[in-house]
């Protein structure tokens, strides 16, 4: 065992590493001004010499508005507007910081919402008061030796490329051990999102072996949830919880997955205790309000609502949903004025059609909840005409809220022709069909409806059937041509986007790269995965279709890297 | 509060490492010493009634366990610890595995650490010791001086850590409590980790242990 032995003058202090500090441009965010002057002191202790402060969120837009920073210093606690973490996530939505930049959050001590609030658009690392310099130059370089090691995964990650970006972890490991632990944690989360939740498992219960990370634990019982053995998660996240009752993201998934066992009351209860540990995020907020709306719990429902649009106010998070949800919570209460107040408001603050669909959607639920059937069928008939008027159809979800709402109301053609619509884009989903027919039989349409599907379903297979016989008789040509028309035809069908992508690269792989294919390729993918995130045929086509680009195929480098890459996998993914 | 004994602290901290104690031979200097020792200790107490109570007998604090390279633990130790060693003339020896790496919640450790350093100052003579090493599959974390040790009392204390007995009575009990939980949440495999009090350390005077799993 090599061992240093050092005396106080030359205890060891935390050298620079390869990165000149002093050059750097700093940003000092904290309300209080004894701590901004001690800040740029240590600052300025490590060298450092362009420093500015801001005394508040709304000032620290302003100068991250002028200025690509380096480094920021933000306090989480900035008494009134923003919060540390408002602020960090506009800078992050508004592309205002680079990706070499550096956020680290200090607080005056590490509690549950400073640090677990936020989901996504973490900082760099989070730091307690007081700040001293060693500390302060340990963390920086720490968080810029990390930054490097995960540059090329962060790369690959915005490319959707996950696979590749999940065999780059493992490379890196091999280099970093210091990094092993984040590495297969985000390992883990790329498997996933490359739809391969049994190698995503493998690297959990690895990490589980060593040590009870929280995250692993959730992790496996998302899985889990994502398999539908709802009840065996449901006690992975209590288990969590047990352990750690601070652990925000467990209560989240528990209460999902109390939701999908149909217990609504107990998600509820779950929702109002994770908000009450960590208030601040606007979609636990939101979740809260609709969970409560669904089991009548009105004065829940309209605290939450509030608190979501109160918080959402200052957060780039700021959703439609909250308004809409308002607007229900006040047609409960026979509020109509309000109601129809807030979803002017949401179509003023949320602009486009889609806004405007759903607004009438809301409209019309209020009327007929509250029981005025005369208006709540006007409402239908606008929103029919709206339909007539806009090609383009919203998500199957929403798709059928709007059948029911307009069967409710007495319209018929258009909700049907919405139900074929969705059966038509997942023709080959018997649960989703069965739903659509059951819509059919509530609105004494059983006959009608099961001849739509039965025809909705055959003209899907059809188009499928036709592409794919081309493609296998050798016409590949063809085939690409007629799935372009079917995707006119059924723009939301999976199976349809996925085979049509990958003739598409077919066609690539055989007749050499062709910029015009490649970008029809890719917004095929990305409409795919707009639709359904987290495909295991999404992922194998984004692969395939980044080799295809000039220069990114295999140099000789490449190939060593990704040999190595694969001696180094988990014998799981051998 | 943690604002004001913050600034208070680097204040303090500032103005020492600016007069060095062979150009001030004055009463201040030792007196300043003595406060900045005096404002550690409170925000040290402050920052582990934090941790363990921020609401009334719930602990909130979120556990992170992370990979951390022992160099740079011992770095961040001794950094926080240099201006006050400097002003009480007292040298801090460190002793560590060059490239050993261990996974625990960084700033739970470094707290624990500072504040047993800190309690060093007051029990050594000249000589505070930091020694960390792997022992039997665990990290083994020791803060020794040469003074004239623990008082029995702290000794007893040290022994009774983790058995219901309520240290905030004791004057050193918070400290101790403090890094009997932090110890206690770090868990791996079978094991907890601990702490304890010794006499007669390698320097002559007592020894604080943290062990990590």
């Amino acid at each position: 065992m090599s061992t240093t032995y050092v005396t106080a003058a030359g205890a060891p202090t935390s050298e620079s590493a390869d990165v000149e500090w002093s050059e750097k441009r700093y940003l000092i965010v904290d309300d209080f001004v004894g701590i901004r002057q001690l800040l740029r002191e240590s600052l300025r202790n490590i060298g450092a010499r362009h420093i500015d402060q801001a005394s508040s969120g709304g000032e620290a837009m302003t100068l991250l508005l002028r200025t690509h920073y380096d480094v920021v210093l933000c306090d989480f606690n900035l008494g009134e507007g923003k919060n540390g973490q408002q602020v960090l996530e506009e800078a992050r939505v508004r592309n205002l910081m680079i990706p070499s930049s550096v956020w680290l959050m200090v607080s005056a001590e590490k509690s549950v919402e400073s640090v677990m609030g936020a989901a996504e658009h973490q900082p760099d690392a989070y730091i307690i008061k007081p700040i001293t310099e060693g500390v302060l130059l340990t963390r920086l370089n720490r968080v810029w030796h990390k930054k490097q090691v995960f540059r090329e995964i962060d790369a690959a990650y915005i490319e959707k490329d996950y696979l590749r970006a999940a065999r780059l972890c493992d490379a890196q490991v091999a280099q970093h051990k210091v990094h092993e632990i984040d590495l297969m944690r985000m390992k883990a989360t790329l498997l996933l999102k490359a739809g391969e939740p049994d190698k995503a498992r493998a690297v959990y219960e690895r990490l589980l072996e060593e040590r009870e990370f929280n995250w692993a634990r959730t992790g496996l019982g998302r899985i889990r949830m994502a398999n539908g053995d709802h009840e065996a998660a449901r006690q992975m996240f209590q288990g969590v919880i047990a352990e750690n009752r601070f652990y925000i993201d467990a209560y989240d998934q528990l209460a999902t997955s109390l939701t999908l066992l149909g217990r609504h009351d107990d998600a509820c209860g779950v929702l109002e205790k994770a908000a009450k540990l960590s208030p601040n995020a606007v979609q636990r907020q939101r979740s809260l309000g609709n969970t409560a709306l669904r089991i009548g719990n009105i004065p829940l429902a309209e605290h939450a609502f509030r608190k979501c649009l109160a918080i959402g106010e200052y957060s780039i998070n700021k959703t439609v949903d909250a308004f809409f949800g308002m607007a229900r919570v006040c047609g409960q209460k026979n509020d109509i004025k309000e109601a129809l107040r807030l979803l002017a408001a949401a179509q003023r603050d949320f602009p486009g059609e889609l806004v405007k669909l759903r607004a009438k959607i809301t409209e019309g639920l209020v009327y007929h909840e509250s029981g005025d059937f005369r208006r709540a069928r006007k409402s239908g008939d606008e929103l029919e005409a709206l339909l007539g008027k806009e090609k383009k159809r919203p998500q199957t979800a929403l798709c059928i809220e709007m059948a029911t709402l307009l069967f409710a109301v007495g319209v018929k053609d258009a909700p049907a022709e919405l139900l074929c619509h969705v059966v038509r884009n997942n023709h080959d989903n018997p649960v989703l069909v069965e739903e659509v027919q059951a819509i059919f039989d509530k609105a004494r349409l059983s006959e009608e409806g099961m001849a739509m599907i039965a025809e909705a379903r055959r003209e899907a297979s059809e188009m499928m059937n036709k592409g794919v016989l081309l493609w296998k008789t050798g016409k590949l040509a063809e085939a690409v041509e007629w799935m372009r028309e079917a995707r006119v035809r059924l723009p939301d069908n999976m199976r349809i986007l996925f085979n049509s992508a990958q003739m598409l690269i077919n066609q690539m792989q055989l007749h050499g790269y062709d910029e015009a294919l490649m970008i029809e390729a890719n917004g095929v993918l990305m409409h795919v995965d707009e639709l359904a995130a987290g495909q295991q045929r999404f992922a194998q086509l984004v692969e395939q279709l980044q080799m295809l680009i000039p220069g990114r195929a295999q140099t000789p480098e490449a190939v060593d890297a990704e040999l190595e890459a694969l001696r180094g996998a988990a014998p799981a993914e051998a | 509060m943690k604002n004001s004994i913050s600034v208070l602290g680097g204040t303090l901290e500032n103005l020492l490492d600016q007069a060095r104690p062979e150009t001030h031979s004055g009463p201040e200097y030792p007196q300043m010493a003595q406060m900045l020792y005096q404002t550690r200790r409170l925000s040290d107490n402050l920052m582990q009634l934090l941790a363990l109570y921020k609401e009334v007998g719930k602990p909130t604090y979120p556990f992170e366990p992370n990979t951390v390279p022992v160099r740079e633990l011992v770095q961040q130790v001794a950094g926080q610890a240099r201006v006050l060693l400097e002003s009480k003339g007292i040298v801090l020896e460190v002793q560590y595995p060059a490239d050993l790496l261990w996974t625990f919640d960084e700033d739970l450790v470094i707290g624990v650490l500072a504040h047993a350093v800190n309690n060093a100052v007051r029990y050594t003579r000249d000589r505070i010791r930091l020694t960390i090493g792997e022992r039997d599959g665990m990290l083994e974390l020791t803060v020794a001086d040469n003074g004239m040790g623990f008082p029995p009392s702290m000794l007893e204390a040290g022994t009774q850590v983790g058995q219901g007995v309520n240290f905030l009575t004791n004057s050193s009990g918070l400290g101790l409590f403090f890094a009997s939980e932090v110890a206690r949440m770090h868990r791996r495999r079978q094991l907890t980790g601990a702490i304890r009090l010794e006499n007669a350390g390698p320097l002559g005077g007592g020894r604080f242990v943290l062990m990590l799993p």
